[in-house]
């Protein structure tokens, strides 16, 4: 019929495009019928042409002055319709062959970038082509990157970059990831970024020196970083290899897991990796001169809460006490060498013997009754159990087993089998020490990245904690100090929102419904949200502040193992650890299922 | 633009529908019927057409639009205004195979029916242009008929461009597009081709997809023709019942054959009354059609901005050299 004529550049009246739209047959022609906008518009599509979700369009529109405006966009919805149909029923008389019709297909355009910067709609009728190679680079403002992350390949296998410069703090940092568990989104794709940060080279020089150090909130998928997968195959490595990248574990790791409780040796509670683990704890100096123990009290900076004035007090006067070279202390006359004695020993000071004794002003504050005291040392106690094995001074050499987040490149911090209170003392210890080190070397480079899963548990909305301060100083000074966090929820509607808000990148993987719908999407267009509940293992959204619309991007399949089957036997990179142990995986202990992923499903196994 | 003196005219400030109500009320000039041609009067009785006769694969449905765009004045030399109508027609053809509808083609004209002498054809710009069509005389009732002419010439131009049409139904009277396969299917019933009443109770009694017998319609073009009752609910005796008319050419044998074969094929076309006030005679291929030639009439409010426009600029111009004329 008339209407079907493929559409040309002289369509439209227009001169020959050349830039932006040159040289491919078009896909379609800006419709009129609906509003074309410089945020938004509809391309129809034309016959015997397709488009498809994501695709990168060109087109261009000429000034009144001769020059020319290259608008680039990004598909984000498609729809088809029978024209000429009233009724839903009369698509059965139109397949019937009795009632006439044609069926539009037409494109929503978001567009990416102007080119120069006149932000005017396309006028309708303009003719549209498909981007690729440096037209797609140009359409997603990659051409103005300088330093380039590969951040994964678009669904047609293309690379997506994430500015660098968005992420170390020259103009932004932090990258901020959502998703629910077990579709392997948000770790899985935080060490690949970590992974591309190191091997990419778009760190430079510096690469050598950037350290980052990752907690292991959840089973043990971080422990053998250190360890090629065997299950990158071919493929997979293509993928990295079209990033730019050459697949392969992490060079240098250090693994870090809390001793076995009521094991005198201190030696480190992991379950799968026995060797290759060094513990860490803090000595009861450490934790008296290193004044954390409001650590141990999720809500110590909470104004209303009385207890915190004896926190603060018990705080400053722990800080005096005499350390012995063992990193033990004397308090009271006594040699206090465990936790467990400590808060005897604190029990002792703050309720004494005598009831008509007030208790000492100095390490109670003022005016604070036995009501609040009480509380402090309840609430102290009911810690006991779930610390005591971190805080000692019971065996030879304690100081050794200080955090040291300078030896290797990436030092995990294994918490997953401690219990909540335990996590958060060591979360917020292990990031303040960062964050002290970071403020005393007063230089931003090399940069110190902090992997955090589970943000909403350390940083929640609705309360407020030590923990929580220094999450807060790091999203808000970090960029300055050259501490980039790359933290992680299932939902960012739970965590503060001064931590997501301050992060430059935002990654979304797949998401519950109910939470799609939540504000702190925004940035997600209508349709990416609906696809967010739906994206596959290995998808993600990836918003960056250089381009208005989100990409979705897939990244490959990690290429270290995520559980002692993907190990490859004797293959990781060698490193010593703290503890002097050789770094193999002892394979024959195990307890992996050994059974790979189905084929079609790469993430298949990972668990966050 | 054309050139040369500028017609000056003016666009009527009434909506171009008022004075339209006539429609197609068009004189039918008594012509001779023979009810004799199939079989005799009395034995006039609701034909059920045989069954073994398969509904054609392959139809054509070809059908026009007008739509009046504005009735102007046009200012003649002697003082006196006469009248004109811009209009615009289209015509258009809808191939039904099974399981595919597809409008073949589309003609769009617009063109200004005039008796005035000093007319000419309007330029509307970007719009389009309306072609000087003179009429004879300048009433109202000829040049509304001038306009159904002038439709009814696009559609049967419109035909003769169509490849291997197969069979071709034209909707309304077929006049004089006589070509072998042509069908002409005439949904109201203006005029009483059977006088005795008795024929016209076989109309009454016909069952959906039953026709009457034949008849023939003389006159310089003459038809057979038959009553076919098209499938849908029946209010009244004349529910559903269409006239449909063949070139009255060669043999009635013929003609019977080609009655059944149209008879069987159309009632699969006839629509529902939610979906067509006109149903089921409205067929579903020709509603279709006429949506998408409606369509591309163009925007009537274009159209007659554009005309307003012109006429002011006509105005003007002839302001103009008046003023020019009385300066010199």
């Amino acid at each position: 019929m008339a209407a079907s004529n493929p559409p040309t550049a002289g369509a439209t009246g227009r001169a020959t495009p050349s830039g932006a739209s040159a040289g491919r047959p078009a896909v379609g022609l800006v419709l009129g019928v609906d509003d074309a906008t410089p945020l938004e518009f509809w391309v129809a599509v034309a016959p015997g042409q397709t488009l498809q979700l994501d695709d990168v369009v060109a087109l261009e529109r000429r000034l009144p002055d001769g020059a020319t405006v290259e608008i680039y966009g990004l598909v984000t919805q498609i729809r088809a319709r029978h024209e000429g149909a009233h009724f839903q029923s009369d698509v059965f008389l139109i397949a019937d062959g009795t009632l006439p019709a044609q069926v539009s297909e037409a494109a929503l355009v978001q567009p990416t970038r102007f080119e120069p910067e006149i932000l005017l709609p396309p006028l309708p009728g303009t003719p549209v082509r498909l981007a690729e190679a440096s037209q797609r680079d140009t359409a997603l403002s990659f051409d103005t990157v300088e330093r380039r992350l590969p951040a994964g390949l678009s669904r047609a296998d293309e690379p997506v970059y994430l500015d660098l410069d968005f992420i170390d703090g020259t103009k932004g940092a932090h990258i901020n990831i959502s998703g629910i568990s077990g579709v392997a989104t948000k770790t899985s794709y935080a060490t690949f970024l970590l992974y591309s940060m190191f091997t990419s080279g778009a760190l430079g020089a510096d690469a050598a020196n950037t350290r980052a150090l990752i907690f292991n909130v959840k089973g043990e998928d971080l422990l053998f970083l250190d360890h090629a997968n065997r299950l990158v195959d071919d493929d997979q490595a293509a993928r990295y290899r079209a990033l730019g990248l050459t697949p392969g574990p992490f060079r240098d790791v250090g693994i870090l897991a809390p001793p076995r409780k009521g094991d005198l040796n201190a030696t480190p509670a992991t379950g799968s990796r026995k060797t290759g683990v060094a513990p860490f704890f803090w000595t009861v100096a450490d934790f008296c001169h290193q004044r954390l123990l409001p650590f141990l009290f999720a809500d110590a900076e909470d104004e209303r809460q009385q207890y915190t004035i004896v926190v603060q007090s018990v705080t400053a006067q722990l800080a005096q006490l005499e350390a012995t070279e063992d990193g033990a202390v004397r308090f009271d006359g006594r040699l206090i060498r465990t936790f467990p004695a400590l808060v005897d020993a604190l029990e002792d000071r703050l309720s004494p013997t005598d009831p008509d004794e007030p208790p000492d002003p100095r390490w109670t504050g003022r005016a604070v009754g036995s009501g609040t005291v009480n509380a402090f040392i309840r609430r102290l106690a009911s810690a006991k159990r779930h610390v005591e094995h971190l805080i000692r001074a019971d065996i030879a050499k304690a100081q050794a087993h200080a955090l040291d987040l300078d030896r290797h490149q990436v030092t995990v911090v294994d918490i997953h089998g401690l219990h909540d209170r335990a996590k958060r003392f060591v979360v917020g210890v292990v990031l303040r020490q960062a964050f002290e080190a970071k403020e005393a070397s007063g230089s931003a480079l090399p940069l110190q990245f902090v992997v955090l899963d589970e943000l909403n548990k350390y940083a929640p909305r609705d309360s407020s904690s030590p923990i929580k301060e220094i999450l807060l100083d790091v999203a808000e000074r970090g960029r300055s100090l050259g501490i980039v966090l790359v933290g992680a929820q299932q939902t960012a509607s739970e965590v503060e929102r001064r931590v997501v808000a301050n992060s430059a990148i935002r990654i979304v993987g797949r998401l519950d419904p109910a939470e799609a719908r939540r504000d702190e999407y925004g940035f997600l267009p209508a349709v990416a949200r609906q696809r967010s509940t739906i994206l596959k293992p290995g998808s993600m959204y990836l918003a960056q502040p250089r381009l208005p619309v989100p990409l979705l991007v897939e990244f490959p399949f990690p290429s270290w193992a995520t559980r002692p089957a993907e190990a490859v036997r004797g293959g990781g990179a060698r490193s010593v650890d703290s503890a002097g142990a050789t770094d193999d995986v002892d394979l024959d202990t195990v307890d992996g299922n050994g059974a790979g992923p189905p084929a079609d499903d790469p993430f298949a196994g990972l668990t966050s | 633009m054309s050139a040369g003196p500028a017609m000056r005219f003016a666009v009527d400030t009434w909506a171009p529908d008022y004075g339209t109500s006539r429609e197609e009320q068009l004189q039918e000039a008594s012509r001779p019927v023979d009810v004799e041609v199939e079989v005799l009067p009395d034995r006039w009785v609701p034909i059920t057409p045989d069954p073994a006769v398969r509904p054609a694969g392959a139809i054509t449905f070809v059908d026009g639009v007008r739509r009046i765009d504005a009735r102007i004045w046009i200012g003649e030399p002697d003082g006196f205004d006469r009248p004109g109508v811009c209009a615009t027609v289209a015509a258009g053809a809808v191939r039904c195979l099974p399981g595919r509808a597809t409008i073949e083609s589309v003609l769009v004209e617009r063109a200004l029916f005039s008796a005035s002498p000093v007319a000419t054809d309007l330029d509307v710009g970007a719009a389009g242009r309306y072609l000087l069509k003179p009429t004879p005389i300048a009433s109202d009732e000829a040049l509304y008929l001038a306009v159904h002419n002038h439709m009814m010439s696009v559609e049967e131009r419109l035909s003769d461009e169509l490849e291997e049409p197969g069979l071709v139904v034209y909707d309304g009277r077929l006049g004089p597009r006589n070509g072998p396969e042509s069908a002409g299917y005439v949904k109201s019933q203006h005029v009483q081709y059977l006088e005795s009443t008795d024929l016209q109770a076989v109309i009454g009694a016909l069952e959906p997809g039953q026709r009457t017998p034949l008849f023939h319609i003389g006159g310089e073009l003459p038809n057979w023709s038959w009553y076919l009752r098209l499938p849908g609910p029946r209010s009244h005796s004349m529910s559903g019942i269409v006239r449909v008319e063949l070139p009255g050419l060669g043999d009635v044998s013929d003609a019977v054959e080609r009655a059944d074969l149209l008879s069987r094929t159309l009632p699969r076309f006839a629509s529902e009354s939610h979906k067509d006030a006109r149903a089921p005679q409205n067929l579903y291929p020709i509603a279709g059609l006429e949506r998408e030639l409606r369509r591309r009439l163009g925007d009537a409010r274009l159209l007659d901005r554009a005309l307003r426009q012109r006429a002011a600029d006509s105005a003007g111009h002839a302001a103009v050299s008046a003023a020019r004329s009385a300066a010199g």
